[in-house]
């Protein structure tokens, strides 16, 4: 069933298994493509953080590689010119955003919004967007761990984490558009919600905003 | 804020009624969440947690669910809703002109009930009388051209306890007299 | 396959039908409009007074209810039948004038021709519809019924030849019907233009024992409200094309997906289905056939977003109505997983006349690649605002000017709108563009459902721009970066803009933020939520400019950029109307009588400019936001 394709990226030829996801066939080869929500094992990509767009000749315009699934000699770019200014443009925006305080935060140095920034000489800074004010109080209610929702990205792999590995239930989207945040029953804290502090989400999250208390 | 025994209970048996139509399962959750605020005017908490208890999902769901639309409330409505259409036919015709008139009448912003709980004001996204632009349903009574003379008229109706019949052309005459 | 049996059903029910509206031929009958809007204009009450009259006068004569005939800047308006004489439309009724109508005419034979607008079919006296010229320019073929049948009796739509189709669709083999549709090359009236009949035909080939008709009436456009007159006017219409599309791809359950602010029509709808199963068109073995399909309705709760269809299936589920990538293909994997078609109400509208009359007939109207007709709601500053239908082909031109009888007031075109938040403003040098689904895209706009929002020399392009993307923004669903934080900081430049503290970077980084939205959204709500700025920047960038440049607003909107101001010589000291209409007491009289405006008191709310009568026009607006006292003393 599961043939064997041969692809080529960025001029690298890559062997893989058809119908897995572009992304991660790339990462497992040591080619990096920035990335926050993807999840290896969700079918149906969320695709939400727009960051791992890559040009596949054929196609017009840049998709992204967590939806695209590999083919047979598939020749994929994850550096042009299009790409550059989408993945630009979708940075800047995220940390827009984002309470940019790098020095303080736990994250320092193991922040996958820092990797981006390295990987693609890009700025920690939001370049030509305002930042969007975001004065969220920091939860520190859980024993454990804190969760500091104005460094949050809503890539939802804590919710990944929460609702379908653990099966706890304690936290989920909430509100739509700019107010999309995670959030629990009623915006209660952590501490009254289901949580059982198993940590699963605080080891998701790829950037600062859920962190263990040291 | 504590709740009175008997408002939960009031609040636990009509949510009860409601969830007896209804299979217990996710895909009902939005229809009952709509019966639920239609009977009791909003989403209590209390009321979304026996809905996610009943349904079987987690509370957090339900909330993020009614927290996601537009019709949802998480508190009581005002006695008299007032919805300003902003639509694009109203927008152009000056639904902001009718939306500022509204908050300075009532001394509050569009989302906000008066502290009376007289009012409550909200703005909505076309109701679809687009030729009678601008347009504000009152306590679902649609209002044509509404100019901030007309806004008067209307909250004058409501103080006085009889809305206004009159809409549109004929309406505003009427109102100066 | 039980062919004879279903004619033979089929002829029971019209025959029926035919009889009881046969049995009433000889009363005069009145069909009052009461659709949403007509109900906001007072139709009830009109209908009212016509009820209370006949009565009065000791008369025999039903009063109807029916839905709209699209003609909405003379609501209300009401039809009188009344044997001997050709049915007569009136608009602009209240209710002395309807008990007028009710002695006048019912009683005294006198048909008022001076309240007429039209008689509905050709006579002696006075024109048709037809005659006029928005009559030669429109070609009906989903709304000819809307407004003249009773939508909630169901015999009203059969006597008139409804569920024909379904009847006729029954004896063929579904495949036979996929093919009359693709080759009608019928596109969805939704907004993006897909083949209807290639969605069929997946769905037809999907393999599962279930399948999903789905009828998208999650009508969001601001400014557009076809799909909800369409279902409190005709609504069997809808669910006759919905069961032939369940027979033609083999599903069993169909359902009606409608805002929750359309209680009217969903009210409407489930009195509708209510009716379609008592009469065995709905149900278990329909029209007396093996096919078995009923239909129930979902009220959305209010997210422009569900409009998109992976959103409308996870909000039908019990989800947040959030977007979800594609594929898999609805077709393939819908509602439930299972596959699932997807169509607008007005595209199911046209079906059961395709199934009726064949594809032929279908693409004898509009273009080659657009065939049919296009449904529009024409509004905005526009003399016969209403919902129109037009062959597809037909230019904006003729549709503003010919059938919407041109701008108000003398005024001057500026630009049109199409499509709503995810179309387009085209200026007067695109006015000879044809309205089909691929000219428009090419011109910066889109077709979209059919929101048509007229816009004269008093409207801001920016503002304009700024207020569709202060809707997309609220209506994000958030899910993704660039629509989520794109949209905001568009809608944030453009606040700025309209504020007067724009710089001439902006307009850099707006374009280019939209192309990155545009580009980088993971649904189309997102990527197309930049078109109304792309295209105000493309044909309207003066505009920008001199919000930008020289801190004035063109048409005199942006109420930072404005001030209002009383022309002192033009003033008639005797007349204090604008102190009336002032709500904060900013006017006030000078000691020579003239009125002037304490501007830091004024709202801008464009009352005075209103109260001052026409014979003075002594209230101006002026911007840049000078007086012209100040303009002196610089200049000095």
């Amino acid at each position: 069933m599961s043939a064997e394709v041969t692809l080529t990226i960025d001029g690298q030829q890559v062997k893989a298994v058809a119908g897995e996801k572009l992304l991660f066939v790339a990462l497992n080869n040591g080619i990096y493509i920035p990335h926050l929500c993807a999840i290896a094992e969700e079918e149906r990509p969320s695709a939400c953080c727009r960051l791992c767009f890559v040009e596949i000749e054929g196609l017009s315009r840049p998709v992204t590689a967590c939806t695209q699934k590999v083919r047979d000699k598939m020749t994929v770019r994850t550096r042009t010119p299009k790409v550059d200014r989408l993945v630009k443009t979708g940075f800047e925006l995220l940390l827009s955003d984002h309470r940019l305080q790098c020095r303080t935060c736990p994250k320092n140095g193991a922040c996958q919004l820092q990797m981006v920034a390295r990987e693609r000489g890009l700025k920690l800074k939001t370049g030509r967007f305002k930042p969007l004010a975001k004065d969220i109080p920091v939860d520190h209610s859980p024993e454990t761990f804190s969760f500091d929702a104005g460094r949050c990205v809503l890539c939802g792999q804590c919710v990944h984490a929460d609702q379908n590995i653990a099966r706890v239930g304690a936290i989920n989207f909430i509100n739509r558009g700019l107010k999309r945040k995670i959030g629990t029953f009623n915006n209660r804290c952590l501490r009254d919600s289901p949580c059982t502090e198993c940590g699963l989400c605080v080891k998701a999250c790829p950037v600062g905003a859920l962190t263990f208390k040291t | 804020m504590k709740m009175p025994e008997e408002e939960r209970e009031v609040i636990l048996s009509q949510v009860g009624e409601v969830l007896k139509d209804f299979r217990l399962s996710r895909e009902s959750l939005i229809p009952v969440l709509q019966k639920v605020q239609e009977k009791l005017g909003y989403l209590p908490v209390l009321a979304m947690e026996k809905v996610a208890g009943d349904l079987g999902i987690p509370a957090v769901d339900v909330f993020g669910v009614a927290s996601f639309y537009n019709q949802f409330r998480f508190n009581p409505p005002g006695e008299n809703e007032i919805k300003v259409c902003m639509g694009t036919a109203c927008y152009i015709a000056g639904g902001k002109i009718a939306l500022d008139s509204f908050e300075r009448r009532l001394e509050i912003k569009e989302g906000e009930t008066t502290a009376d709980r007289k009012y409550s004001l909200e703005r909505v996204a076309c109701v679809g009388c687009c030729t009678m632009a601008p347009v504000v349903v009152v306590n679902d009574k649609v209002e044509g051209h509404v100019t901030p003379t007309r806004v008067d008229g209307i909250l004058l109706g409501l103080e006085t306890g009889r809305q206004n019949e009159g809409t549109g052309r004929d309406g505003e005459g009427r109102q100066n007299r | 396959m039980s062919a004879a049996p279903v004619q033979e059903y089929y002829q029971k029910l019209q025959e029926e039908a035919r009889t009881k509206s046969a049995a009433q031929k000889h009363l005069p009958r009145v069909r009052v409009g009461v659709a949403t809007c007509s109900i906001a204009a007072g139709a009830i009450r009109v209908k009212e007074a016509f009820e209370d009259e006949i009565k009065a006068m000791g008369l025999e004569a039903p009063v109807i209810d029916t839905g709209c005939m699209g003609h909405c800047y003379a609501e209300p308006q009401a039809i009188i039948d009344k044997p001997g004489h050709p049915p007569i439309c009136y608009g602009k009724l209240d209710e002395d004038l309807a008990r007028r109508l009710v002695k006048d005419f019912l009683v005294d034979d006198d048909p008022c021709f001076e309240f007429a607008m039209a008689a509905l079919e050709p006579n002696d006296f006075f024109p048709t519809f037809e005659d006029y010229p928005r009559g030669v320019y429109e070609k009906k073929m989903i709304l000819g019924q809307c407004g003249f049948i009773n939508p909630e009796d169901i015999g009203d739509y059969i006597a008139q030849g409804g569920y024909a189709a379904l009847a006729k669709a029954l004896e063929q083999e579904p495949e036979d019907i996929i093919r009359e549709i693709k080759n009608s090359r019928l596109r969805g009236r939704g907004g993006a233009g897909f083949a209807a009949g290639l969605k069929w035909e997946r769905c037809r080939a999907a393999e599962s024992d279930i399948k999903y008709v789905i009828c998208n009436g999650d009508e969001g456009d601001p400014g557009a409200f076809m799909d909800r007159s369409i279902l409190e006017s005709n609504p069997h219409l809808v669910i006759e094309g919905m069961a032939i599309c369940a027979y033609a791809v083999g599903a069993a359950q169909g359902y009606f997906y409608i805002r929750a602010e359309y209680p009217k029509a969903i009210e409407r709808v489930r009195l509708a289905l209510k009716q379609a199963r008592e009469k065995g068109l709905l149900g278990q073995s329909v029209l007396g056939s093996e096919f078995t399909f009923d239909i129930e309705i979902f009220a959305g709760s209010g997210a422009f977003v569900c409009g998109e269809g992976t959103a409308l299936v996870n909000s039908m589920e019990g989800n947040m109505g959030i977007p979800e990538t594609r594929p898999p293909r609805m077709a393939d994997s819908g509602y439930r997983g299972k596959p699932t078609v997807l169509n607008n109400v007005k595209t199911f509208a046209y079906v059961p006349a395709i199934v009726r009359n064949g594809s032929a007939w279908f693409k004898s109207t509009g273009t080659p690649e657009s065939p049919g007709t296009a449904v529009f709601t024409l509004v905005g500053k526009i003399n016969n605002a209403g919902l129109v239908e037009v062959p597809m082909g037909t230019t904006l031109r003729t549709l503003i000017y010919g059938v919407g009888d041109g701008i108000p007031h003398d005024k001057e075109f500026k630009a049109v709108q199409i499509g709503g938040p995810s179309g387009g403003c085209l200026p007067e040098a695109m006015l000879d563009v044809p309205i089909d689904f691929d000219s428009l895209k090419e011109a910066g706009a889109i077709m979209g459902s059919g929101g048509l929002v007229v816009l004269d020399e008093d409207d801001c392009m920016v503002s304009i721009a700024r207020y569709f993307l202060e809707f997309t923004q609220q209506e994000s669903c958030g899910k993704c970066t660039f629509c989520r934080l794109g949209t905001k900081h568009l809608l944030d430049i453009l606040d700025a803009i309209t504020r007067g503290e724009g710089t001439p970077e902006s307009l850099d980084t707006l374009m280019e933020l939209a192309e990155d939205v545009r580009d980088g959204s993971l649904c189309n709500l997102g990527g197309t939520a930049p078109n109304p700025v792309l295209t105000t920047l493309r044909y309207f960038r003066d505009e920008y400019e001199a919000h930008i440049r020289e801190k004035r607003c063109p048409a005199r909107v942006c109420s930072d950029l404005i001030l209002y101001y009383i022309l002192p010589d033009k003033c008639s000291k005797l007349c204090s109307a604008c102190v009336g209409s002032c709500p904060t007491e900013a006017i006030y009289t000078r000691e020579d009588g003239i009125k002037a405006i304490t501007q830091e008191k004024c709202v801008k709310c464009d009352n005075c400019l209103k109260a001052c009568p026409p014979e003075y026009l002594a209230v101006i607006k002026l911007s840049p936001p000078v007086l012209p006292e100040q303009q002196e003393g610089v200049k000095n």
